[in-house]
């Protein structure tokens, strides 16, 4: 493809994660870091996750369960990773809340915590992008592009830019959820994240039939607004919550 | 609706430090990407260029080779890198002994202009063959000319604007880390290996000779001459107005403070804080001889407070009763931003799934080493965290990463 058409691509995998980044990371020094760390344990555990699967690949059947069982220990580990950064969250609140003690600036508002999570989300989200979209797209260049048979009527990169921004966008805000979830103890929270995932990932699966990403892809974008939708209400509650209990100073 | 200003958390200041040095890291590493991917796309097997210099005097490689003979061979080349450097770091920290500041501040100057303008000519001459940029030699000759003399004085005076003199000494990095990804592949490998332990063994060792140039340096309490990128100090958004009295703080290893206080404006003070004596630095090979390398090591951090604290923690700080702000900037020496720009360009040649993995190693190795500073307090080798995670990953994902990520993506099939 060309390198317009692989610029457009990269930007459809991670335009709204980068203005997202730009308009609320970019600005805050330690978000970018939380950033880069969280896209690390991704890629970590998709390193520790290739290593195992790495004597069964390539698969050389045609059914669909060994692809099934791949995803479902891959959103497993990944979920248990998300457990593993709520423990590292909760330990650097104390120390960036005994931190701002000891300059005497305020403690984290419940925004910044969000805040947090949301540049967490977006590690994952940013990783998954980069690893399964973009870094495909660099060997490309040149005057011909790619289809895939299942799917023959957009180009492989296409699909994969468009199924990457869904993906991104779940992983982001399904943090937010689940950090909330964790810090309130609200169960529905709490689980939503990796239903929600494991979800998303088996749908993917509809990719193995003959023109089954006509069906997947639109139900896996259904999931993606189900994500912003529930992310949007539970913040807003949070917020006019934390609003009337603490009165109009702090927002 | 109004809003009340909202008082400043520290999510917005906290770690800004670090993304100080992680930058300029980043735009390094980038650059060298580019430049890699638009120079060396064509042809793919190192053999086409033959670089002769001391990295390669021991052993050509040839593709055709086993890999024993291939690994045999980059263990020798490297063996002689190091040695070349160790030698040459002995002799300059002899030189600082000695007391030749100027004479080292001199060579400095000159090998950023054999750098700026020989290897930047020559890499610019490439750019510009391979874009068919249409320029006359007349009007490229005064461009790399003024470029140059820009540069030097850049490196040679610090009474520039900091942010010339910082986009030169990563221009001058990424020149020099293009250079050395010229080199075959395996002996590449095996140098950067190789110089980490150097780094290791050089600044920890108690007869390294880069633990003898801090501990000189510091007991003279003049600045080692050497290229160092210094980030922008971080100035306390409370802090004292005007005649910010900035100081900084050498520790040795238990804690005995040596400071350096000096008055004035933060642009005075980082003339002193940038050294104005004189740097070691790092020329290269165009005529084959490898001088010697730019201190990779990181400088103090000094420790950010908060100007209206009076009570500091006794353990770390020993600017108690004091009371006046101070602010901190992190030193990293241009050397490191050599090495991880040429594993960094190293992995481009293979695949960009790569680079984003040895990046994000890179960037981790850097922050660990960083915490590891704040810990310890004393200067530290920033090379050998990060360029052994970065080769690790490299490795991983070469191996078992993109196996996986190529299966799952072409059955489109994503989690």
């Amino acid at each position: 493809m060309t390198v317009a058409a692989g610029i457009g691509y990269a930007l459809l995998a991670l335009g709204p994660s980068l203005s997202l980044f730009t308009a609320v990371i970019s600005h805050k020094p330690f978000l970018i870091l939380t950033l880069l760390s969280s896209t690390l344990a991704w890629l970590m555990t998709l390193i520790a996750l290739s290593a195992v699967w790495r004597a069964f690949l390539p698969f050389k059947t045609a059914a669909w369960w060994p692809y099934a069982l791949l995803i479902l220990t891959s959103v497993a580990f990944q979920e248990a990773l998300r457990l593993f950064l709520w423990r590292l969250y909760k330990r650097m609140e104390e120390i960036l809340d005994a931190f701002a003690d000891r300059v005497s600036k305020p403690r984290l508002f419940i925004t910044d915590k969000m805040q947090i999570a949301l540049a967490g989300g977006m590690g994952h989200g940013v990783a998954h992008a980069i690893f399964f979209c973009i870094s495909l797209l660099t060997p490309a260049f040149g005057p011909a592009t790619y289809y895939v048979e299942k799917c023959s009527q957009i180009p492989f990169f296409l699909v994969s830019a468009i199924i990457a921004l869904a993906f991104a966008t779940i992983h982001t805000f399904s943090m937010v959820i689940a950090f909330n979830g964790y810090s309130e103890g609200k169960r529905v929270d709490q689980y939503f994240a990796p239903v929600v995932h494991l979800a998303a990932g088996m749908l993917t699966l509809m990719n193995l039939a003959s023109g089954g990403c006509m069906i997947g892809i639109p139900l896996l974008y259904g999931i993606t607004i189900l994500t912003l939708a529930h992310c949007g209400k539970m913040v807003w509650t949070t917020l006019t919550q934390n609003r009337s209990r603490v009165g109009n100073v702090l927002y | 609706m109004e809003e009340n200003p909202r008082p400043r958390t520290i999510l917005e200041t906290c770690g800004e430090e670090i993304i100080r040095i992680v930058t300029p890291v980043s735009i390094c590493m980038l650059s060298v990407v580019i430049l890699v991917s638009i120079l060396n796309g064509g042809s793919s097997s190192s053999g086409d260029l033959p670089i002769s210099s001391m990295a390669t005097i021991a052993y050509t490689e040839n593709s055709s080779d086993s890999i024993w003979d291939k690994l045999k061979g980059a263990l020798l080349n490297s063996l002689v890198f190091v040695a070349v450097v160790t030698a040459v770091t002995f002799l300059l920290v002899l030189l600082f002994y000695l007391g030749c500041t100027k004479f080292l501040k001199y060579y400095m100057g000159f090998s950023a202009f054999l750098v700026l303008g020989f290897m930047g000519g020559e890499i610019s001459l490439l750019l510009i063959q391979s874009f068919s940029f249409p320029v006359d030699c007349i009007t490229f000759a005064i461009v790399l000319f003024n470029f140059t003399v820009v540069g030097v004085l850049a490196v040679f005076m610090s009474k520039m604007a900091l942010f010339v003199t910082q986009a030169y000494l990563v221009v001058i990095g990424v020149l020099v880390a293009y250079w050395f990804t010229l080199l075959p592949e395996w002996t590449t490998w095996v140098l950067l290996v190789a110089m980490a332990l150097y780094d290791l063994a050089a600044v920890l060792l108690p007869g390294g000779p880069l633990r003898l140039l801090v501990e000189l340096a510091m007991s003279r309490e003049e600045d080692i001459p050497a290229l160092v990128y210094e980030a922008r100090p971080v100035i306390n958004d409370s802090g004292p107005s005007g005649g910010a009295v900035q100081r900084r703080v050498w520790r040795e290893g238990r804690g005995r403070p040596v400071m350096n206080e000096n008055e004035g404006i933060r642009s005075n003070t980082r003339t002193v804080l940038a050294s104005g004596e004189n740097e070691r630095d790092y020329v290269n090979a165009e005529e084959g001889r490898a001088d010697e390398l730019a201190v990779p090591l990181i400088q103090h951090v000094n420790i950010r407070m908060n100007s209206t604290e009076d009570n500091v923690p006794s353990d770390d700080l020993v600017l108690e009763g004091i009371g006046l702000g101070s602010s901190g900037a992190i030193k990293l020496g241009l050397g490191d931003f050599i090495f991880y720009s040429v594993l960094v360009g190293r992995a481009a040649m293979y695949d960009y799934m790569t680079v984003y993995a040895c990046y994000l190693a890179i960037i981790a190795g850097l922050g660990i080493t960083l915490m590891l500073l704040a810990f310890y307090r004393k200067a530290l080798p920033a090379l050998p965290v990060s360029i052994l995670l970065g080769v690790l990953f490299y490795l991983l994902t070469r191996l078992l990463l993109e196996v996986f990520v190529v299966q799952c993506s072409m059955n489109l099939l994503m989690f």
